[in-house]
């Protein structure tokens, strides 16, 4: 009996034995818990060399491209950029006047509006994937660490300067920031320290990079947006000078068809354009489509407004007016953009450009050579009223006017002749709202427009609010813009 | 030994090594007495065959359970010593001794209370539970009309929240919750446990009614705790049936019937209406209005989407076997149409399970449950679906067609869709002026449904071998691997019809998702008594592989509707595919303990490592402790006549969380790494490769952790006349998982944090009563509530965090410490705008404005975000359910009321379906007055609704054959039922939606967001059980 008591006792020891030696086989798999992904990349150990570096900068790009989606939490980059711009002025508006984005075209933008966040984020996100690439500019070899650090800090640049004529005073990560860093997050720097990193970036751009692209960062295009830099802050005399070397450089030059501006892709006249595909869920645009009547998924934007038809009539000509709006065959009160038709258009002899409209392939042009000529104009003209009559800056005009098939030689420039000029030769490509701005006639434009329409404008409304998700992840900290609340 | 456990090289040695272990121990291990068959029938004191007697084999926790006959079988040792017992009855022990034939007579007394409950890896005696576990009957659940089990668990425990949420029609999840909401993750639900093995919760469709033994839910921590990281919203458990040897038993139930819904009347609108309220303003209608009601349609749309629909259920099973192996099998079909137009869900399920006994020691078994569901979802929103407007009809007919409008829609016919836009333009009075009355571009609502096919097929299959042996008296060893397989195609077909925008809106999209999920385990239990004092333990190890593939397809370019294949496509438009896997390692250990069957302590510990973690992170540590005294034992209590069972029991455990949940499948499982993706960009013309950064790295990411302490009383008094039990239970959960929302200057919107404190507190009662109880008539009730209190006490820097669902309509919540972990957030309503400053109030029909004045609550005469305030809660306060049950004769009657209050929702269908995005609803800025207090109604308490219901869940009215008629036929058992569910349903009154318990998923921190919902079935079906 006390024998077989002990026995049972060993044995059950023996048991137990066996058994804490299989979980110890269990246990000692240490890599059992760190599976590697195989559907995507470690950051940890990318941007190693120039190749890892190559597909980071073309990131840059895929950014500001956006995503062709209709999730609002999806970053949207340049795709939404009319809103906040072209329907902030006298040249657009929603068809219907419903919804959120009915809020730009009647100055009543709130800080909880989408489009505004979306930017916002979109642009912050475009400058992140800059500072990743200049942190790790040490990893590229010498021959290309030049091209790199010119592509990111001209995307940078290209960002803030864009989110700086917005929204004013804003936050400024000149390096990749960690979330805890609420400081740089939610602290709003003066507008002068921003187009300080602005001009230093694009300067970099300009002593790294060559022409060699055109929906990449290049010299020229570096040149051209820091010369508008420069307008914007008032030193014509350097924007002159950066706008005659692209001039003298005889690299870029006016499209003979003003339609082959924007159908046939790659010409001569585009300085720098935001490559799309067609029929491509990842890398096609879907403003087109929500150009047009009930395509994209709301009734109808940016549609044109009687006022900017009122100066096509006037200052336009025929093939510019034709090749800029047409008649909405499905409402005829109703006038749309012509300029990156998704799905053609038979009577203008202009081809669609993929299946789907929702998935289409326009290039957005970002900079083109007519928009040198006339910031050359600028330039000379020197905030003055005008007329001027200075030879160069008549040259640069006419040669715009001459293009659009408006050959009657011009003999004098004022500010308002070249506001005008602009308008109808760079219509709905975003950049009346600057312009108006930059020439300092938004006030007296915007508010004579808004008063028309019955709409209320006050100066405050050339800025949009600082998104009411910063301000409120910031506890108060951020500030926002005056007239928003 | 990398890779040890999948079927790999290593795996294989890994097996080898694990057999070596069993026959070494086969070796050592003496053979015991040998077991032989016991059978009988259990009567009542009246002599009534009682079906559901367990029978224990004293000592251990082998047994089993009497049939509906009364009858048993059972194999034990020789010399083993018979434990009876059955609620309501005395305990009886009896001795074996070499018979094999043990019939009986139970006794009333309700001094016992010896079920066997399910406990993580194992099982125990209910009366030494000193955990809160609740075990749910199965009387007649395998009777209620609905598509998917976990929707049959509505009412059944108390602190177990299911809500019919989902909106997209019938086979959609319901969303489940255990006490509270203690993860804000996303993955709030319980763990599912299928014969104790983990699986995905979308095995809820496997699961057959009629094939579950018993469904345990383990709501406090202590219980579960042995499920460590995955145990903190809860565990529901479900045993399937297993075959008792004996004659095979086959048995049939099928039901068939019919559902419908009942029309919501604050989203009715009727051209009828609409003009009698203008006439009655205006004493006149606006062109518009005349226009419309010229056109001589009045449609109620609801009755077009919402068409009703049949609903079957048949099940076969066969179940029996010999002395050494038994086999339970069993087959479903089961179809239910939905009451949504287009909804439909299929489901074919089959069930094996052998059991077999090699010898006194050894034994194994093997499960298999394969199931195929085909749903149809109703592809679209009702928000989205039921804001057009009753003047339009479904297809055009020959009056409708006469007032298209030519010049723009020159090809419309008689029979095509209608659409808003093809009746504007039109010359009313014949004086020239044209007449629009469309207020939507899109096509016609019908069409947005009947010409869109969203399908998911999906194939699922649980597996599981287990061998069990014997190693001594003491000592059993168990070694189980099993699986679970997931295979579903998703296809979405957008026909050329189904949008405005015709052929070039068509489309295909396909998605496969293939989920394998591999466990192994291996456990060493003791049972050891001496004396008084009786001892369990279990210890074990269990990893487990999670390997899940995505691929997408989309097709464009569609010109017909004939061929909807990718082929018919001229252009892929979308594709896509990652892979991603997820590993878990555990080590568990319990030891359970009792003394004199008075005195009961368990004591559990459970070690997981997650592969989601940081390197230092990914180990938690999962202790438990609980006790229980069992006053009605004493002796001073013994022979009580008025306190028959009192038990006090506590509980303190620990349980984890590593549901990770930020919308980005790859990421949730590899959050401590920043992950580049895969993208391109145009350049140079032609597509580049780009790496994208997805989210910004957390190397620190660990463990959510929940600490729960749950006092509680069991009691039963009178003969059991009363029983029940009360618990309390307070649960913290804190370093809480959060995809928190940061600047985007970061450049990303969202990051992966440990934060926070969150608290669930609250108390639970069950009681259950014997009303009345005679030979031919009896009467119970069991009453079911349960109260939680969810509270934020921490949230770090983000206290106050306040977000948002949708940036197109940016209604607030706010988590707020000292508040739920959300609440809705915004303005408070103080008066509509009056009708005369709206641009044109009547239209269009049903139409309402989009502001409404709001209040100054800081009184500072401007209106800001310092008049901004908590509007309500989301989450439920108190839940209840009555369950009465009634048996005449052969008759029997049992139905549920249940209901839940103090939760509101934030229904955004108001914006949809009172067509506030409309212009002619918008003020007249010339005239309005007071606009500076004008907000959008979306932000203020206007669309925060009360969210509490009351509902006659199910009723089942019964007749049983009496068995004298059914053996004439061979049967031995049948039954004849109707059972209905959703009888009734009552809202709350300023709730405007289709179901208050419809939510549209999104984060814990912006909770009890919707858009209408899709309205709950109320259905009646008649049904039988014939058993033979």
């Amino acid at each position: 009996m006390i024998i077989n008591k002990k026995e049972n006792i060993m044995k059950n020891i023996r048991i137990i034995a066996l058994f804490i030696f299989a979980m110890h086989l269990y246990g000692c798999q240490d890599d059992f818990l760190s599976p590697a992904p195989n559907s995507a990349i470690s950051a940890d150990a990318f941007y190693t060399n120039d190749i890892e570096l190559e597909a980071g900068v073309v990131n840059l790009y895929d950014g500001i491209q956006g995503i062709n989606s209709t999730v609002t939490s999806d970053l949207h980059g340049i795709q939404i950029e009319y809103q906040v711009t072209e329907m902030r002025s006298d040249n657009t508006r929603t068809k219907s006047g419903e919804g959120e984005a009915a809020q730009f075209e009647s100055y009543t933008v709130e800080a909880t509006n989408g489009v505004v966040a979306d930017y916002y984020a979109s642009f912050y996100n475009i400058i992140f994937r800059a500072n990743t690439i200049l942190a790790n500019l040490e990893n590229a070899s010498e021959s290309k660490a030049a091209q790199f650090e010119g592509e990111a800090k001209f995307v940078r640049a290209y960002a803030y300067f864009n989110l700086v004529r917005l929204f004013g005073d804003i936050p400024l990560a000149t390096e990749v920031i960690a979330p805890t860093d609420e400081v740089t997050a939610f602290t709003r720097v003066a507008t002068s320290k921003v187009y300080e990193l602005i001009v230093s970036d694009f300067n970099t751009a300009i002593d790294n990079l060559d022409n060699s692209y055109k929906n990449r960062a290049s010299k020229a295009a570096a040149q051209g947006l820091l010369a508008k830099v420069h307008l914007t802050i008032g030193n014509y005399t350097i924007a002159q000078e950066l706008l005659e070397e692209i001039i003298t450089s005889n690299e870029f030059s006016l499209e003979t068809n003003f339609k082959d501006i924007f159908y046939s892709e790659g010409n001569d006249e585009t300085i720098f354009a935001i490559g799309y595909a067609a029929d491509n869920s990842n890398d096609s645009q879907n403003f087109s489509a929500e150009w047009l009547n009930s395509v994209g998924r709301s009734s109808g934007l940016n549609y044109v407004t009687s006022d900017v038809r009122a100066a096509f009539a006037t200052y336009g000509g025929t093939m510019r007016s034709e090749y800029s709006f047409r008649l909405d065959a499905a409402q005829t009160t109703q006038y749309q953009v012509v300029k990156y038709l998704p799905n053609g258009d038979e009577v203008l002899g202009i081809d669609p450009t993929s299946g789907d409209p929702t998935l289409a392939g326009n290039d957005w042009i970002i900079l083109r050579y007519s928009d040198v000529l006339l910031m050359h104009v600028e330039a000379i003209l020197a905030g003055r009223d005008g007329p001027i009559t200075n030879s160069d800056a008549l040259a640069s005009f006419q040669a715009v006017r001459n293009r659009a098939g408006l050959t009657t030689l011009v003999a004098s420039i004022s500010k308002q002749d070249l506001a005008d000029e602009r308008r109808v030769e760079l219509a709905f490509e975003n950049h009346r709202l600057f312009d108006l701005i930059r020439l300092g006639l938004a006030e007296s434009v915007l508010g004579a427009f808004a008063t028309a329409n019955g709409f209320s404008f006050t100066a405050n409304d050339l800025l949009l609010p600082i998104p009411q998700r910063e301000i409120n992840l910031s506890k108060g900290a951020l500030s926002q813009n005056p007239g928003y609340n | 030994m990398k890779n040890i456990l999948l079927l790999s090289k290593d795996h294989q040695k890994h097996i080898f090594v694990m057999m070596l272990m069993v026959l070494n121990v086969m070796i050592i291990t003496p053979v015991f007495a040998q077991d032989i068959k016991i059978s009988g029938v259990v009567n009542s004191e009246d002599n009534e065959p009682l079906p559901g007697v367990t029978i224990i084999v004293q000592g251990t926790t082998a047994g089993t359970v009497t049939d509906i006959n009364g009858n048993y079988v059972l194999e034990v040792p020789t010399d083993a010593i018979l434990d009876f017992s059955f609620i309501g009855y005395l305990k009886q022990s009896i001795g074996v001794n070499g018979r094999t034939t043990i019939d009986l007579t139970m006794e009333p007394d309700i001094e016992q209370l010896d079920e066997v409950v399910v406990i993580g890896y194992g099982t125990q005696k209910k009366s030494h539970l000193t955990g809160a576990i609740s075990k749910v009957d199965n009387k007649n659940i395998d009777q209620i009309p609905t598509s998917r089990a976990d929707q049959a668990m509505v009412g059944r425990v108390a602190g177990m929240n299911v809500q019919n949420s989902n909106p997209e029609g019938v086979g959609g999840a319901p969303t489940i919750q255990i006490r509270g909401v203690g993860s804000i993750t996303g993955g709030s639900g319980p763990l599912l446990v299928i014969d104790g093995v983990a699986v995905d919760s979308e095995f809820w469709t496997n699961i057959d009614m009629n094939d579950v033994a018993s469904i345990e839910v383990l709501k406090d921590a202590a219980s579960a705790a042995i499920f460590g990281s995955r145990g903190a919203n809860g565990v529901v458990m479900i045993t399937t049936k297993t075959g008792e040897s004996g004659k095979t038993k086959f048995a049939y139930n099928g039901f068939y019937g019919w559902q419908d819904v009942q029309n919501n009347p604050d989203y009715n609108t009727s051209v009828a209406d609409g003009m009698a309220a203008e006439r009655a303003a205006n004493g006149e209608l606006s062109p518009r209005s005349r226009y419309k009601e010229l056109i001589g349609v009045d449609n109620n749309w609801q009755d077009i989407i919402f068409d009703g629909g049949n609903t079957q259920s048949h099940t076969i099973s066969a179940r029996g076997g010999n002395e050494s192996t038994t086999f339970s099998t069993a087959m479903t079909y089961a179809h239910d149409e939905g009451v949504l137009l287009t909804d439909d869900f299929k489901k074919y399920n089959l069930k094996a399970k052998i059991d077999t006994k090699v010898n006194d020691d050894l034994s194994f078994g093997v499960s298999l449950n394969p199931s195929y569901t085909e749903r149809r979802r109703f592809d679209g929103s009702t928000h989205d679906i039921l804001r057009q407007t009753p003047w339009l009809p479904v297809y055009h007919d020959e009056n409708t067609i006469q007032y298209v409008d030519r010049t723009v829609y020159p090809d419309v016919e008689v029979g095509d869709y209608a659409l808003q836009r093809h009746f504007d333009n039109y010359d009313l009075d014949g004086d020239g002026t044209l007449i629009d009355i469309s207020n939507t571009s899109n096509t016609n609502p019908a069409a947005k449904v009947l010409e869109r096919d969203r399908r998911d097929f999906q194939f699922k299959l649980f597996g599981k071998f287990y061998t069990k042996y014997k190693l001594s008296d003491n000592f059993s060893i168990q070694a189980a691997l099993s699986g679970d397989l997931q295979n579903t195609e998703r296809q979405r077909w957008q026909g050329v019809e189904s949008s405005r925008n015709g052929a070039s809106g068509a489309s295909l999209a396909v998605n496969n998702e293939n989920k394998v999920h591999v466990v192994t385990q291996g456990f060493l239990n003791y049972n050891q008594t001496f004396g008084s004092h009786e001892f369990s333990a279990t210890t074990g190890v269990v990893a487990e592989r999670y390997k899940e593939k995505y691929s997408n397809v989309s097709g464009t370019g569609y010109e017909f509707d004939f061929v909807p294949t990718l082929d018919a496509a001229a252009e892929a438009s979308a594709w896509g595919s990652f892979e991603r896997e997820k590993r878990l390692l555990s080590f568990i250990a319990r030891v359970n303990y009792s003394f004199s069957d008075k005195y009961l302590a368990s004591i559990s510990f459970r070690r997981d490592g997650s592969s989601v973690f940081g390197p230092d992170n990914k180990y938690g540590n999962f202790p438990a402790v609980s006790v229980g005294w069992r006053i009605s034992e004493e002796s001073f209590l013994a022979g009580s006549s008025v306190i028959n069972n009192l038990k006090l029991r506590a509980s303190f455990g620990i349980t984890g969380n590593d549901q990770i949940s930020t919308g980005n499948r790859l990421n949730d499982w590899y959050s401590p790494t920043a992950l580049l993706s895969s993208r391109t960009a145009v350049v140079g013309g032609s597509t580049a490769t780009a790496f994208n950064p997805q989210n910004i790295a957390n190397p620190e990411l660990g463990w959510e952790r929940s600490i729960e302490f749950n006092p509680a009383i069991d009691f039963g008094f009178l003969d059991n006349i009363i029983s029940g039990s009360v618990d309390y239970y307070k649960r913290t959960s804190d370093d809480l998982l959060l995809n928190v929302d940061v600047s985007g200057v970061t450049g990303f919107n969202n990051a992966l944090v440990n934060i926070g404190e969150v608290t669930n507190e609250g108390v639970e009662i069950e009681l259950r009563t014997n009303n009345i109880r005679t030979k031919k008539f009896r009467w119970t009730t069991t009453f079911l509530a349960s109260r939680n209190k969810n509270t934020l006490t921490d949230f770090a820097n983000s206290d106050g965090l306040i977000q948002s669902v949708d940036e197109k309509r940016a209604a607030e919540w706010i988590s707020s410490v000292g508040h739920p972990i959300s609440s809705f957030y915004g303005y408070v309503v103080d008066s509509e705008i009056p009708l005369e400053y709206l641009n044109d109030a009547y239209h269009p029909i049903g139409g309402q404005a989009q502001d409404v004045y709001v209040r100054d609550l800081n009184g500072d005469g401007v209106i800001d975000d310092g008049d901004k305030t908590i509007l309500g809660s989301p989450y439920p306060d108190f839940i209840w359910s009555v369950t009465n049950t009634f048996t005449l004769g052969d008759f029997d009657l049992s139905f549920m009321f249940q209901g839940s209050h103090g939760a509101e929702v934030r229904n955004m269908g108001d914006q949809y379906l009172y067509n506030h995005f409309n212009s002619s609803q918008d003020f007249d800025p010339a005239i309005t007055p007071d606009q500076e207090f004008i907000r959008e109604k979306i932000f203020t308490n206007s669309i925060v609704q009360d969210a509490s219901y009351i509902a006659l869940r199910n009723l089942n009215l019964g007749y049983n054959f009496p068995s004298r008629l059914t053996s004439k036929i061979g049967m031995t058992s049948a039954r004849l039922y109707v059972s209905g569910s959703n009888l009734m349903y009552i809202k709350g009154d300023n709730y405007t939606g289709f179901n208050p318990e419809s939510l549209t998923t999104t984060s814990p921190t912006t909770y009890g967001y919707q858009r209408a919902g899709a309205p709950i079935a109320r259905s009646i079906v008649t049904g039988v059980i014939i058993e033979f």
